[in-house]
């Protein structure tokens, strides 16, 4: 227990209630008072009491659910106007978080996915998951105002077609946002995924106290994403900082893109899994970061070499905007700066050196959820909330 | 894969790829009758390993999890545990070896809560005294499906009362109360929704991560491919092929289930069978 709660007086004790109560709530998206009473130990009394008190102050709705075939009261956190879905597909899972206007997540879920997932399957299990969260808060699709997308790859926003052709295998020339838009009714977003990472971390995370953020996500592949003066800068097509597919070794692989030796093609997943089958058998990349941080010498190295090749490729960037930050993100970056000290190094190594803001490089403070953050808040930012009030006041009216 | 050129692959050994595998079965025969269920199988299961198990109806996987779990015994052929040979007599005795089983019936108790469940038949009593520990179970049950990641409102509800996922996750927590080191799953994310598959999956990722070795039996490609490290296609109870669950392709997986493609060991096994 933390904060200035005097141990053992009756406010506090009731203060660590109401915050146990509240975690049970924002943990399962929705729990009836009996599953309440049996996630936090507290008497089925001290739960109604708490329920009541948290309901009177806006922090949760009850609604009439059923279990098990008898009525009882689903407890959810209260939510603000309508939600939104965000959505990250990712190389190698999908995750699906539902959100507020309040820009609050109230349920989300993750999916491992196959490497190179297909995009009809996937498809059909993001729509099929997004009824599930719904469901499990005990909302409708009727309160659903739109989806956002994340995906890795750059994406043309005007058409919502991926605008690289073999950096997702299969999901090339297929308009992504309208199929989901006609299997759910609703409006859909699609965007490339550091533009969404970035666009979270510079409004809500590390990039806050700053202008000009430049995010960098290291995941199975590299991206990067651009805000400049607080507006997000995607390239007329949507290929503004893609550093993946910068050549840093002209005599290298071959890239998904076409290109030779593209930055992808010495830090992407494959890559850094390379090197270590020899030594230490088939990893995968999460291992590589589990045993990095446990001090595994050769996953260290992996780690550091992959910062120092990111951050060479940083400097260009880097001095052609001059942002004031570099936040990274991504699995990757769960590693801290075993990451980060090289990749700042070399990022300095490589530009001016600017004497009044000399540039910084420091970890994402929204973690592996930056970008359904960014996708979430992408959905509010183009979703007309006073128009959504009046339809949903009006509905509810409606229904009385 | 090979490494693409001007990548270093000099790294010194420091965890080793351990040389003996957690778990072993060498040329494995089980016959009912005229039936030949297994026909000279073998399969590996290492430490910190997925391996699923795909292959038709018949094709032999639920017999091989059955000799794993101690239920059937091979008429012929070898298994080892750390690299000693070993008799799985009966599902307690691969129990004290850690084999912990969970069959696709599930084998749960609707009318008990999920503490029971999970105890259910290894009850821990106070010391000394013929009374439960409730207390002790209680913390225990809390543990395991915290380190699995379950969502599980409360460990008083009573398991009819759960949903599929919810069942199969207190399924697979059962597994984990006897410190096992490896699990096998009988097609845990059959007749669940993509919800539940979902959480399933991540379940089975975190059985990984808790250093031991899974075996998953599944139908479903694309929940093989996303969490398995490697895949074995079994084929009228002959291997019939070895993949890397992350560069086999659906098509790869296909051929060998439907013996559009026939590994060799497969053809040498069809001939002495």
């Amino acid at each position: 227990m933390s904060g200035g709660w005097a141990t053992g007086s009756q406010t506090s004790l009731r203060e660590a209630n109401r915050a146990a109560i509240l975690e049970s709530v924002k943990r399962y998206g929705g729990l009836t008072q009996v599953e309440l009473v049996g996630s936090t130990g507290l008497s089925a009394a001290t739960v109604s009491t708490i329920v009541k008190e948290l309901t009177s102050s806006g922090l949760v709705e009850v609604r009439p659910t059923s279990r098990s075939g008898r009525r009882a009261q689903l407890v959810t956190v209260a939510r603000r106007v309508g939600l939104a879905i965000g959505v990250q597909v990712g190389t190698r899972h999908l995750r699906v978080s539902l959100g507020d206007f309040g820009g609050e997540v109230i349920a989300d879920q993750t999916l491992p996915l196959p490497s190179e997932h297909r995009l009809d399957t996937t498809l059909d299990r993001t729509a099929l998951l997004i009824v599930d969260l719904l469901e499990r808060v005990g909302a409708t699709l009727d309160e659903l105002v739109g989806i956002a997308m994340a995906l890795p790859a750059p994406v043309d926003t005007s058409t919502g077609l991926i605008s690289v052709r073999g950096v997702m295998r299969g999901w090339d020339d297929e308009p992504v946002a309208q199929v989901m838009s006609k299997r759910l009714g609703k409006p859909v977003w699609v965007d490339n995924d550091a533009n969404l990472g970035d666009l979270a971390e510079a409004t809500l995370g590390a990039g806050r106290p700053f202008a000009d953020v430049l995010y960098v996500r290291a995941s199975h592949g590299i991206g990067a994403g651009i805000v400049l003066g607080g507006r997000l800068h995607r390239g007329f097509a949507g290929t503004a900082g893609e550093i993946g597919h910068v050549q840093v070794d002209p005599q290298g692989a071959i890239c998904r893109c076409g290109s030779r030796g593209c930055l992808d093609t010495v830090v992407g997943a494959d890559a850094l899994l390379a090197p270590l089958v020899g030594s230490h058998g088939a990893l995968t990349l999460r291992d590589v970061m589990h045993r990095a941080m446990a001090g595994d010498p050769g996953c260290t190295r992996v780690v550091a070499d992959a910062g120092e090749a990111i951050g060479a490729v940083l400097a260009s960037t880097a001095q052609a905007l001059n942002p004031q930050v570099v936040v990274v993100g991504g699995e990757l970056a769960e590693t801290g700066e075993m990451l980060l000290d090289p990749m700042r190094r070399e990022l300095r190594r490589g530009m001016l050196p600017n004497l009044i803001a000399p540039i910084d490089v420091v970890p994402a403070m929204l973690g592996q959820q930056a970008e359904v953050m960014g996708a979430l808040a992408t959905v509010l930012e183009n979703t007309d909330v006073a128009d959504t009030v009046d339809r949903t006041a009006t509905t509810r009216e409606e229904e009385r | 894969m090979t490494p693409p050129e001007g990548i270093p692959t000099a790294v010194t050994p420091v965890v080793p790829v351990p040389h003996v595998p957690l778990l072993r079965l060498t040329q494995i025969d089980r016959r009912f009758g005229a039936v030949e269920a297994l026909v000279g199988a073998n399969l590996e299961v290492r430490a910190h390993e997925v391996v699923a198990i795909v292959g038709d109806n018949a094709a032999g996987k639920s017999t091989l999890a059955k000799v794993v779990a101690g239920v059937l015994q091979p008429d012929a052929g070898l298994i080892e545990i750390d690299g000693e040979a070993v008799q799985l007599t009966s599902p307690s005795a691969a129990q004290q070896l850690g084999v912990a089983t969970v069959f696709q019936d599930l084998a749960v108790a609707d009318n008990l809560d999920v503490t029971a469940n999970l105890f259910l038949g290894r009850e821990q009593r106070r010391r000394g005294s013929l009374l439960l520990d409730d207390g002790e179970m209680e913390v225990t049950a809390r543990r395991v499906l915290r380190d699995l990641g379950a969502r599980i409102p409360s460990i008083r509800t009573r398991l009819g009362e759960l949903s599929g996922g919810q069942r199969q996750a207190v399924a697979i927590a059962r597994t984990l109360i006897g410190k096992p080191r490896i699990v096998v799953l009988d097609e845990p994310t059959a007749s669940l929704s993509v919800g539940q598959t979902a959480e399933v999956l991540n379940h089975i990722e975190n059985l990984r991560e808790l250093g031991l070795g899974v075996i998953f039996i599944s139908h479903n490609l694309n929940d093989v491919r996303a969490i398995a490290d490697r895949v074995e296609v079994l084929r009228h109870g002959r291997n019939n092929g070895s993949f890397s669950g992350r560069e086999a392709t659906n098509e790869d997986l296909i051929a060998a289930i439907t013996g559009a493609f026939r590994a060799d060991e497969h053809l040498q096994a069809h001939r002495r069978g």
